[in-house]
């Protein structure tokens, strides 16, 4: 039998099987789709504003103790958070990616629109794009690129006194069909000779002393090579911004830990809509997912809930205002009535009540009902789905998912040792 | 009155949040700008097939090739490719449909037909001038795998010559064999009688239809709505009296179980009663492995073996079950592909418009085979058609993983493709 199942294929549910295989648990993933991190910049975020303040950040940990009393951060304390990031940072599946912080502060790179936007770790691919880096910047697209703006881009970065120019270079150079994605054109330029496309035009466009913003489709599968390549060749810095979805950055962080879950013999089963479950005096026994037919049971000693917020699957909601937690259906802090689950405005400063809902946990991070109780001994929950936070305004998705996920499996482990073999 | 799947299928495009997860995916367009990508394809121009808008955007839909990659990639449950077989069906309905497709549509027919005199079809079929001629008249690919005819008679004609020496028991298994096992590749069906037989299982063989499948990918739902009919009166009377009944064609037991079910909007007591008793056959071994009833009595198979898993089988939702009870198999190193797709996609690889579009979509899997060493022997695939793919793109022979089984047992020689005389 599994010593553990984890339901959902985001960062938090790949993070937490990793973590769970390296400590010698039996377990598995399922999930509906391919999971989250393919729409998100392939950075970890771990908080970049609090309350209502308009002004990012500094010093995320210096600021965790303002934030509410049942958010995960709060639950866990800085030392477990710092834990689970250092052992992210340091998990050989990633290392090709690059992650470093600066320092215990957040640093600020250019979003896809233009807008400095905090993160705490960031790829190796993202870092030369720093606010606190002087040099001027040159942001090239692509004509006929859908997904990437560079004009809007260098403007608003200017109007935050960055100096930024925008440059355009022809399509043909990563490809010679008409109709590609992010990943199509990353995939591109995983092809040495496309690089040398790409360097020749980027030749064109350079001045002296300019850093460099693109698109984040260097390559998919050989980033780091390519990245290379290009930096060596133009003698500058090279930095991605991410696009529209799909995000390679993210995608790359998905498939390197997907890689090293494989390479556990950890199996991540997609395609799995989990629909129902079975408990037993307060023990979770099976997790039932949707097939052609008949539903397929999943058993095992522990599970791990990880799937995600209302965007993740996690959540869902119908016309009668009824709103729930898709698998187990634990207990929600989110308002029952559906008239309470947005403000007048929808930008907001205070965000969404329907967004700051979720499920409640206690510092095992097990699911609690409204009196505190834990709902089934042997579920865990992390990530997304997490009450007491909004992750999206926060700026905290990925903080809490690798946090979260990773002390969960520690949890898992204290909690359902071993069996001695 | 809205048939049931308006919500399963039509509905679903509401489920989309256009996260482009499916077109990064997508192994066709991928390849080939004719085909825009599933979102485009799917769920946005799904809105404009609502009541009688006069432009659609649906030229395009014939270029998907059906594989189901963008469902089960999909993270909020948008049945895309159901979406686009239905508007495929809904062209052809008002267009009609090139004598070609109907042709490939009705595999069984022609399968049949040649089964009369198979080694004189496989030479009529099989040589370059009619393969032209096949290509200019029928746009049928020249150099696209066709199956060739059984010369030792047919799966029936095997099952008649050893009636006596079929085992009799009160365990009860009913099989699907598909056209392509009864006509084209008999041993797949000698294979899986003999791991159930193994098992302590009676195997009955009932009369049974083609499932529909080339017909549903065709467009053509009307005759496919006759095909399975004829399944539900055939069959649905042994899901009755509580007979499981396992198929070896993946892609013949999705058509039964959800598939033809969901299209056509085919839906009572005894079209249920099909769907819930069909199983793929691996799916029913793991059942009875984890019941703790499959015997485990393998010989040592030494040998790497790439296995991919077809489009067919992973829509099943079932995981691979073929891999976690080959991986039982002493001996055996199986390599677990992650392409998305062979390519074939049923009789899409076979038109001449689309041949190289397939050919481009198998690189993937062509080059994990490659990659796996010169030491390779085999590969295996559940499904028939995806197999002719493989071995046309890398040059080896590919294996059923129930013919990989059989051989375990000692039932069945892998190279010759027959069972083994002592074993019955």
């Amino acid at each position: 039998m599994l010593d553990l199942l984890v339901i959902g294929a985001g960062l938090t549910g790949l993070t937490a099987a990793l973590r769970a295989a390296e400590a010698g648990l039996r377990v598995k993933v399922i999930a509906k789709g391919m999971g989250a991190l393919y729409w998100t910049t392939g950075a970890i975020d771990l908080l970049g504003y609090v309350g209502v303040e308009e002004r990012a950040v500094t010093n995320p940990w210096a600021r965790m103790a303002e934030l509410d009393a049942g958010h995960p951060y709060r639950l866990l304390g800085e030392v477990r958070i710092r834990q689970a990031l250092t052992w992210f940072q340091q998990c050989p599946a990633v290392q090709a990616l690059g992650y470093a912080s600066a320092g215990d502060d957040n640093m600020l790179t250019p979003s896809p629109a233009g807008a400095w936007r905090p993160t705490y770790l960031a790829p190796a691919g993202q870092r030369a794009g720093a606010a606190d880096d002087h040099r001027p910047m040159v942001i090239v697209g692509l004509q006929g690129m859908r997904d990437f703006y560079p004009h809007l881009i260098a403007r608003n970065l200017n109007a935050q006194g960055q100096a930024a120019r925008a440059a355009m270079t022809p399509w043909s150079v990563l490809s010679e069909q008409r109709d590609r994605n992010n990943t199509q054109l990353a995939e591109a330029v995983d092809d040495p000779r496309t690089q040398q496309r790409l360097l020749d035009a980027l030749k064109l466009v350079v001045k002296t002393g300019e850093r460099i913003g693109l698109p984040a489709i260097l390559g998919r599968h050989a980033h780091p090579q390519a990245l290379m390549r290009l930096q060596r060749e133009l003698q500058t810095d090279i930095f991605e911004i991410p696009t529209l979805p799909p995000s390679t950055p993210g995608i790359r962080l998905a498939t390197a830990l997907r890689h090293a879950l494989e390479a556990h013999g950890v199996r991540v089963e997609i395609g799995m809509e989990a629909i129902g479950f079975h408990a037993e005096d307060g023990v979770v026994q099976w997790v039932e997912t949707a097939t052609s037919a008949r539903p397929l049971k999943h058993r095992a000693r522990t599970f791990l809930l990880a799937t995600g917020g209302v965007l993740g699957g996690g959540f869902f909601s119908d016309h009668t205002g009824r709103f729930w937690e898709t698998v187990f259906d634990l207990p929600l802090t989110t308002p029952q009535d559906r008239k309470r689950w947005f403000r007048p405005r929808f930008l907001d400063p205070q965000g969404q009540p329907a967004f700051r809902g979720g499920v409640a946990v206690n510092d095992a991070l097990q699911p609690i009902d409204a009196a505190g109780n834990v709902v089934y001994t042997n579920l865990w929950a992390a990530g997304g789905l997490l009450a007491h936070m909004d992750p999206i305004l926060e700026r905290s998705l990925e903080g809490v998912a690798i946090a979260t996920g990773v002390a969960a499996v520690e949890m898992i482990r204290q909690e359902s040792p071993l069996p001695v073999a | 009155m809205a048939p049931i799947s308006w919500h399963s299928v039509d509905l679903s495009l509401d489920e989309c949040i256009k996260c482009n997860i499916c077109t990064s995916h997508c192994p066709v367009s991928a390849v080939t700008d004719l085909f825009p990508g599933p979102k485009y394809v799917g769920p946005q121009a799904q809105r404009f097939r609502e009541g009688d808008q006069a432009q659609t955007p649906d030229h395009s839909v014939d270029y998907c090739s059906g594989c189901r990659v963008c469902n089960e990639v999909c993270p909020t449950g948008v049945k895309i490719a159901e979406l686009n077989a239905r508007a495929r069906a809904a062209i052809v309905a008002k267009k009609g449909l090139p004598l070609r497709n109907r042709l490939l549509g009705r595999n069984d027919l022609i399968a049949k037909a040649g089964s009369i005199a198979p080694a004189l079809a496989n030479l009529a079929m099989h040589n370059p001038f009619s393969r032209l001629m096949a290509e200019k008249v029928m746009r049928i690919a020249r150099q696209a795998p066709l199956p060739r005819w059984s010369t030792s008679g047919t799966f029936g004609d095997w099952l008649k010559r050893t009636q006596a020496q079929r085992l009799k028991s009160d365990k009860k298994v009913v099989y699907f064999h598909g056209c392509a096992t009864m006509y084209y590749e008999p041993f797949i069906g000698k294979a899986a009688v003999m791991v159930l037989e193994h098992n302590g299982y009676e195997v009955i063989v009932p009369e049974q239809n083609c499932c529909g499948l080339p017909l549903l990918s065709n467009g053509e739902f009307e005759a496919a709505r006759g095909y399975h009919r004829g399944n539900v009166g055939k069959l649905a009377g042994f899901g009755r009296a509580g007979l499981p009944i396992v198929g070896t064609s993946t892609s013949c037991t999705l058509t039964l179980k959800e598939e033809a079910p969901e299209l056509l909007d085919y839906h009572d007591a005894a079209a249920d009663e099909l769907k819930m008793a069909t199983y793929d056959i691996f799916e029913w071994l793991r059942e009875l492995h984890d019941a703790g009833e499959l015997r485990t009595d393998f010989h040592p198979l030494p040998m790497k073996l790439p296995y991919h898993a077809p489009c067919q089988q992973r829509a099943h939702r079932i995981g691979k079950p073929a891999l976690e009870l080959m991986a039982l198999i002493p001996g055996l190193e199986i390599a677990e592909s992650h392409a998305r797709c062979c390519g074939i996609a049923g009789t899409y690889g076979y038109k001449v418009e689309k041949y190289q579009i397939a050919m481009d979509v198998g690189a993937e899997l062509f080059n994990f085979v490659a990659a796996q060493g010169e030491d390779v022997k085999y590969t295996a695939c559940d499904s028939e058609t995806c197999r002719w793919q493989l071995e046309h793109g890398v040059d080896l022979p590919s294996r059923h993983p129930i013919e990989i089984l059989a051989a375990a047992y000692g039932l069945y020689d892998l190279e010759r493709r027959d069972v083994i005389a002592n074993g019955k």
